[in-house]
């Protein structure tokens, strides 16, 4: 008989490890999409992961058992994710021979594009890669909170809750995150490639 | 761009996503009807999200790659398990913390269905110990104003020492009605009629030896161990302190009640009779249980014992009574 993710919880905290690879199983997916979102790196991310679902883990006991899980594996990965960045840029900018990230320039890449592929769906193509770069692009405290209410559909509330900061704060990013994609979009918005 | 229309679009990224209020909706609906340069701001703000829904690709990754990741978090769980002392003491604690504070809740919730008191979860802990450290406080005080017995202690502990007794003793349960009980009571020269004492002061030939029980009464059980015999185990509250010539012989005391052989079969000591050579109870000693070996051994211990036991036989009425008689032995 398949557990539920309340009983499976229940189980963890009394020490039953069994019930840990269906929690992972269902939450992996999800802990890699922010992770890699926020990283921008597919080893990072794997690193985010593991400490992510050691943390759950570890820490299911001080779970509230009131307070929905995922948004409680939300919290770990977010916080995972962020300390994991911000430690990776302290390492960097100590090294000197550090590898510039390219920077974005959305008309080249659009006048690229246009002359490279004219193609309807390879613009589609090239569209979606654009966009994507263009979220990349935006700075950490930007792209999380739009990560988590654009893509994962989280509310102010909750996304206030785990970042640890006032909804008017992430009200505040969240519109000038979108103000920057707007301006790093400008080519396609005004050319009503939607 | 006027103060209206930079308030206006401090709020367009909320009116795209509908989070404003109806009042709030409603004003910066009116300021775009009227605002192009606002509408065309909300237009690409619009359309910036409109791409972002479309078109942004989440990242996904293979099989191949969770199955690695599955694969080392198992190997790091193995290699520092989450099970170290200190760990499972941490999540112990935790854990019964949290079933208390659930207990109290319910117990909470239980006791005022209609929710005139709301308890919140996170107070829970404070309530708890201000709940501790109140009890902390007044229990000396409530002790102090418990009446004290006889001996200077409190009732409450003289009910701890009787539950004590009663659940510890080894001796016959309390429900069970002993055949024979023996009541040695202290002293109460007061409530005997002067005549008997004299009579009883006259009957003795040998030393009173002083009998310090150090309470008002010693009950004694029956516990039958062989033919002839009834060893009778002290049930002694703890409290209590053995008769000094007891003490003078051993700490665990056994009481035995004895009928001469040539006392008449049915014939029992009845209250306040004064015991005589013929037939008398006899008090002895420790040790004594059940069984061949218990017979022996009160036969050596008698032998060994006599004198104390003579003694005792010359505790005067006023100190020794019998509450109720025995069944028939024969020595």
């Amino acid at each position: 008989m398949e557990r539920t993710e309340a009983l499976l919880i229940a189980d963890l905290c009394e020490g039953d490890e069994t019930a840990l690879a269906p929690l992972i199983e269902k939450y992996k997916r999800m802990v890699y999409r922010l992770a890699m979102q926020i990283t921008k790196n597919h080893a990072d991310a794997e690193d985010v992961m593991q400490e992510t679902f050691l943390k759950v883990y570890r820490s299911i006991r001080t779970f509230r058992k009131d307070a929905a899980f995922e948004t409680w594996v939300y919290r770990i990965t977010v916080n995972e994710a962020l300390n994991y960045v911000k430690r990776r840029d302290r390492r960097q900018e100590r090294t000197i021979e550090t590898t510039a990230e390219t920077e974005f320039e959305p008309e080249a890449h659009y006048r690229a594009t246009r002359a490279s592929d004219p193609h309807v769906h390879a613009e589609k193509t090239e569209l979606r890669r654009y966009v994507t770069q263009a979220v990349k692009s935006l700075s950490l405290k930007h792209r999380t909170v739009v990560i988590l209410h654009d893509f994962e559909g989280l509310t102010h509330a909750e996304i206030a809750s785990i970042l640890n900061c006032s909804e008017g704060t992430v009200r505040s990013r969240l519109h000038y995150a979108r103000k920057k994609l707007r301006t790093l979009l400008k080519p396609y918005v005004d050319a009503g490639a939607i | 761009m006027s103060l209206k229309c930079q308030k206006t679009q401090r709020l367009l990224s909320d009116y795209i996503d509908e989070s404003l209020s109806e009042r709030q909706m409603a004003d910066v609906a009116l300021h775009l009807d009227t605002c192009r340069t606002c509408k065309r701001e909300a237009i690409d703000l619009k359309k910036t999200c409109h791409l972002l829904e479309n078109f942004y690709v989440e990242p996904e990754a293979s099989d191949a790659y969770y199955a690695r990741f599955t694969k080392t978090l198992q190997q790091r769980i193995d290699q520092n398990p989450p099970t170290a002392l200190h760990q499972q003491v941490r999540g112990i604690g935790a854990r019964l913390t949290w079933q208390l504070l659930a207990r109290v809740r319910r117990y909470i919730d239980r006791c005022v269905p209609t929710r005139l008191i709301t308890v919140r979860q996170k107070m829970l802990p404070y309530y708890a110990l201000a709940a501790t450290m109140m009890t902390l406080l007044v229990a000396p005080l409530v002790l102090k104003q418990m009446p004290t017995g006889e001996n200077g202690e409190h009732a409450l502990g003289h009910l701890y020492a009787t539950a004590k007794a009663r659940l510890f003793s080894t001796s016959t349960p309390v429900s069970h009605q002993p055949a024979a009980t023996l009541a040695i009571q202290q002293d109460q020269t007061t409530a005997q009629p002067a005549e008997i004492r004299r009579n009883v002061s006259r009957s003795r030939t040998t030393e009173t030896p002083t009998v310090n029980s150090g309470s008002d009464l010693w009950q004694f059980t029956d516990d039958p161990v062989a033919e002839g015999y009834i060893l009778t185990t002290l049930r002694k509250n703890s409290k209590d302190t053995l008769p000094s010539v007891a003490l003078d012989i051993d700490s665990e005391l056994l009481a035995y009640a004895e009928l001469l052989s040539q006392a008449t079969p049915g014939e029992y000591p009845t209250d306040r009779e004064v015991l005589t050579d013929g037939r008398y109870a006899l008090l002895l000693l420790q040790g004594i249980r059940s069984g061949q070996h218990a017979l022996q051994q009160y036969k050596r211990k008698r032998g060994q014992f006599e004198g104390f036991s003579r003694k005792l036989l010359d505790v005067p009425l006023e100190t020794l009574s019998i509450t109720e008689v025995y069944d028939s032995i024969e020595l």
